[in-house]
């Protein structure tokens, strides 16, 4: 029955929605018969046409009221009217088109600004794994009371895998580590990101191959017998051009040949956030890639690199699964207190994972996040303010609609479609803009050894998202402009406009009051924080970082691990100084030089104890410690430092010698303070230590950014601290660029399977930590102050817009009796700018602040910045003063006899 | 003045459905054919016809078509559908078992 119903009534209701002047037609056409029908009767009744038809048109009780009833009856009217306000809502926004813009560029940058930073929570945080029921998969860690998600090792791994009942399969994986890659035998080695898994990965995670197939389990149980690799998608796409004939193919990886078994789907880039791995190898190949030197992959319980991930049986709960884990990690206590001694284990969702163990990550988002909603939030005020001031311009109007008949509710509900027109465009707007941010966003390059894909995508989630913002905030600032405006007392709102009793009109405007000195005074305050970023970063680029700016157009870098070939520390030692010798050969090279961390790089230095001799440590420490790196003799040169006091490395420095260390001038004066460092003497690790001499001063530069405070630093040569690695610096006459060919056919022709992991021009490194890491912050926090005074201008144009909206027939009458136009303006304005120098004065002081906090924290400027605030201060007062202008000007127009007669 | 004795609130709906069950026809025809049979007794006013029509339609109870009257004019002609037939049949009965009680408890004073 119900079916039948809909079966029968549902074209009908789709035909009074689409085929809607049809029915509207038909209506007409139905009645004009009857219509006519009767006109004759009454005229064959011996009435008079004229008088036949009114009788006729009281029998049917008025055509637009029976046309109304019809209507009713579809059922669709709740929608058409819809439908019907949203185009008069079109027609009544365009009419005020400047208004109307600004209501949308506040709420377009207000979801936009808040879309950016969701999109980044989105994908630290929300983003479910890429297989199928993914809600099933989840982490396995090892707990200590140092670290509560630490990971486990393969003895753990297996032995887990073997004794839990909980789950559908368990898996591990390693880290993504660099792997020396061969399409063919006579390439050069690229580096790729590979991947140890288990064998029953992929089956276990239910992802299918989409060309090829999956590990087999029996290639996972022999240590070194099946080298076997499954490609990731987008690596099969760049380095084959996708071909399909690729299974069967053999590739050399670290200069072993591997055997292609599959192509892992487009739909799974892994499961990472932030890195998409090349390479799939099965654990059994460990051998063949670079582990922990100290500890044996396969044997050691407690080489724990692996991350252990299971798939929950149906039915078994989480808390099933924990007590379970529990238990075992008892057992491993009890039978392997070496290495198991006070480790317990844990099982945690994705969720858990991400929000407990990526603490930092997740907390920025939110961060983040919550900052913008309250921009959003603000944005939405202001929009509010501003539909405000034109509810206000419309109360006869409104009036009107209600005297003759429109019920109240129907009016709000045509107000809110107005604001959620306006909303929606916003949304809209908002999603370009947020889209921007991202695209920004994913431009910003990390010069890492592997490529970083930054996961940051406007994906269905952030657009609901957005949407829904958008709907909210119709509601937020369309709700109270529309209940206000629609409770006017009718009689009043029918005679006059301006309906505000003075003193209740005072209160309410106090919050509107307040909010436009805190946009201000935010923003003010914003726009010096860039600004002063900016200068400070200036100012960071002066001192210390001379080398880098000279180095950036010449040195070429290129980053070894002789161990991803099984190379032995003697092996290594020779293949430095050979590569070494025959670069220096080639015609445009001036120098080269090895370091482990070149300054201003990515990663952290290292740090080393020492103790100084002759100076007495305090009674607390065993030794101080001071950043180092290690180095040749051809480092200093080529990298542009230049030695101060005594001498750099030399060839002579061997490990035969005695051991010596240039350190820089901080740490000569920091212990040395009345004499020469060169020449002195300090013990490495502790007072027993190896003694070294200090043979050289090198000038202080910046080490690990540009805001680095004068560290003090060491440098060891590398001849007598061997390290496997290291990165070849080139000091070139020309560009560097042009070196790498070369450069890496002298690597090939030495060692054919020796991979560079990582070439660049330390230009990419300056850029980053000098150029394009400030840059971003200051964008940051410089668009933020911008949105901030894009807000105070639509805060303080709608408060002025209001205040002469509601005065419109007093300022008439002023203008009527002589006021002049400056008069008038003065009469307006002088409120809101009172407003802005409250605010202005707020935004100084806590731009003071700021610039005091930035100072400690980051920049060695002292004092106050006055070019700051003598920039700042006065271009913002005349931004606002022209926010307040434009409506007051509107105000000297005011024709009086217009107003008094019209109002 | 008297006020024309209004009818039983839904007993139009019987109505106009029983009159179409034998025949589709106009409003018009509805209206001249309404007043033929009730005679003086039940007065339906004209001006709750057409939107009693249009609601059996959206109830999809009857159905509505575009057909030439015998002099030529297009006129929109009402006819039952199926869903409607099964509606008639219930509310006959409704009424049946309603007017019996009803003269029962006429008749009792």
């Amino acid at each position: 029955m119900r079916m039948e119903h809909w079966w029968f009534t549902t074209p009908l209701r789709l035909k009074s929605i689409f085929r809607r002047a049809r029915a509207e037609g038909e209506l007409d056409e139905e009645l004009q018969f009857h219509l006519e029908k009767k006109i004759e009767e009454g005229v064959a009744g011996g009435l008079t046409p004229d008088e036949a038809r009114r009788q006729a048109l009281l029998a049917l009780g008025g055509l637009d009221k029976q046309k109304e009833e019809m209507r009713d009856a579809r059922r669709v009217h709740w929608l058409t009217d819809f439908l019907d306000d949203v185009r008069y809502a079109f027609r009544s926004l365009r009419r005020t088109p400047g208004l109307s813009a600004f209501v949308v560029i506040t709420l377009a940058l207000g979801i936009g600004m808040t879309a950016t930073p969701f999109s980044m929570l989105d994908a630290l945080v929300f983003r479910p794994y890429p297989v199928p029921r993914p809600a099933d998969v989840v982490t396995l860690v090892s707990t200590s009371r140092d670290n509560a998600y630490d990971l486990f090792s393969y003895r753990e791994f297996v032995d887990i895998r073997e004794h839990t009942k909980s789950y559908a399969g368990v898996i591990a994986n390693g880290d993504v580590q660099p792997v020396g890659f061969r399409a063919r035998l006579e390439d050069t080695p690229q580096v790729r990101g590979g991947l140890l898994v288990s064998g029953n990965y992929f089956r276990v995670l239910g992802v299918e191959p989409t060309i090829g197939r999956g590990f087999r389990d029996d290639e996972d149980a022999v240590p070194g017998r099946d080298a076997v690799v499954v490609l990731g998608s987008d690596f099969w796409k760049r380095e084959f051009a996708g071909d399909p004939s690729i299974v069967g193919r053999v590739v050399r990886l670290n200069g072993v040949d591997f055997t292609v078994i599959g192509v892992a789907p487009e739909s799974f880039p892994g499961m990472f956030i932030f890195i998409r791995p090349d390479l799939y190898i099965p654990f059994a190949m460990a051998g063949k890639f670079p582990t922990n030197p100290k500890k044996s992959f396969f044997v050691d319980r407690d080489d724990r690199q692996l991350v252990v991930r299971a798939r929950l049986n149906r039915g078994t709960t989480l808390r099933k699964a924990r007590n379970e884990i529990a238990v075992l990690a008892r057992n491993f206590e009890r039978e392997y207190p070496k290495t198991n001694l006070e480790r317990g284990a844990a099982v945690h969702t994705r969720f858990e994972m991400r929000t407990l163990d990526r603490e930092k990550n997740w907390k920025f988002g939110v961060i983040f996040t919550g900052l913008a909603l309250a921009v959003l939030l603000v944005a939405c005020t202001n929009a509010a303010g501003l539909l405000l001031s034109r509810a206000r311009t419309r109360t006869r109007e409104i009036a009107v609609r209600l005297a003759i008949g429109a019920g109240r509710f129907r009016l709000i509900r045509l107000l809110l479609t107005e604001s959620l027109v306006l909303a929606i465009l916003g949304g809209l707007g908002g999603i370009a803009v947020g889209y921007a941010g991202i695209s920004a966003m994913e431009r910003f390059t990390i010069p890492a050894e592997l490529p970083v894909k930054v996961p940051f995508q406007m994906d269905t989630r952030v657009l609901v998202a957005s949407l829904v913002l958008s709907v909210l905030s119709a509601l937020f600032c369309g709700l109270a402009p529309a209940l206000q405006s629609t409770r006017t007392d009718l009689l009043k709102g029918l005679k006059a406009s301006d309906v505000d009793v003075p003193g209740r009109g005072h209160k309410r405007l106090w919050g509107r009051n307040a909010l436009v000195v805190a946009q201000v005074a935010m923003s003010l305050m914003l726009l010096a924080a860039s600004f002063l970023m900016f200068r400070g970063f200036q100012h960071s680029l002066g001192d210390g970082v001379e080398f880098a700016k000279e180095a950036k157009d010449h040195v070429l870098m290129m980053r070894f691990d002789p161990r991803l070939v099984q190379y032995s520390a003697d092996q290594t030692e020779n293949f430095y100084k050979l590569l070494a010798a025959r670069v220096r050969e080639m015609p445009d090279v001036r120098s080269t030089g090895y370091t482990q961390c070149p300054p201003l790089g990515l990663e952290g230095f290292d740090r080393v104890a020492f103790v100084p001799d002759g100076y007495s440590m305090p009674r607390d420490r065993k030794s101080f410690t001071a950043a180092r790196d290690i180095v040749d003799d051809g480092f200093f040169e080529t990298m542009g430092i230049p030695i101060l006091r005594g001498r750099g490395f030399r060839t002579s420095d061997t490990a035969e010698t005695p051991r010596v260390a240039v350190v820089n001038e901080n740490f000569a004066r920091h212990y040395w303070p009345n004499e020469d460092a060169v020449g002195q003497r300090f013990r490495l690790d502790g007072s027993d230590g190896m003694p070294v001499e200090i043979v050289g001063v090198a000038q202080r530069i910046k080490y690990q950014d540009t805001f680095d405070k004068g560290i003090d630093f060491v440098y060891l040569p590398l001849t007598q601290q061997r390290v496997p690695r290291m990165v070849l610096l080139v000091r070139s006459t020309g560009d560097p660029l042009q070196l790498a060919k070369p450069v890496k056919e002298i690597v090939r022709t030495l060692d054919a399977n020796m991979p560079v992991v990582e070439t660049r021009t330390y230009a990419d490194l300056y850029r980053y930590s000098a150029v394009e890491g400030p840059g971003v912050a200051v964008k940051l926090v410089g668009s933020l102050g911008v949105v901030g005074l894009f807000l105070a201008i639509a805060g303080l144009y709608g408060l002025v817009a209001y205040n002469v909206t509601r005065r419109t027939r007093e300022i008439g009458i002023r203008i009527a009796i002589g006021a002049k136009p400056a008069d008038v303006l003065r009469l307006v304005m002088s409120k809101g700018l009172v407003l802005v120098g409250i605010g202005a004065g707020l935004g100084v002081a806590m731009g003071v602040a700021v610039e005091r906090l930035m100072n400690s924290m980051l920049f060695d400027a002292g004092g106050v910045d006055l070019l700051v605030y003598l920039v700042v201060v006065p271009a913002m007062l005349l931004v606002t003063m022209l926010a307040a202008y434009a409506p007051a000007r509107r105000a000297t127009h005011i024709a009086p006899a217009l107003t008094l007669r019209a109002e | 003045m008297s006020k024309p004795s209004d009818l039983v609130q839904g007993t139009l709906d019987l109505l106009l459905l029983k009159m179409l069950a034998l025949e589709p026809l106009h409003g018009w025809a509805i209206s001249l054919r309404l007043r033929a049979v009730s005679g003086d007794v039940l007065q339906v006013s004209e001006g709750s016809l057409y939107p009693a029509l249009h609601k059996l339609e959206q109830e999809g109870w009857i159905k509505a078509e575009w057909k030439q009257t015998e002099n030529n004019r297009r006129a929109k002609f009402y006819s039952l559908t199926r869903l409607g037939r099964k509606q008639l049949e219930s509310e006959a009965a409704n009424w049946q078992r309603l007017s019996a009680a009803i003269s029962y408890v006429v008749q009792l004073s």
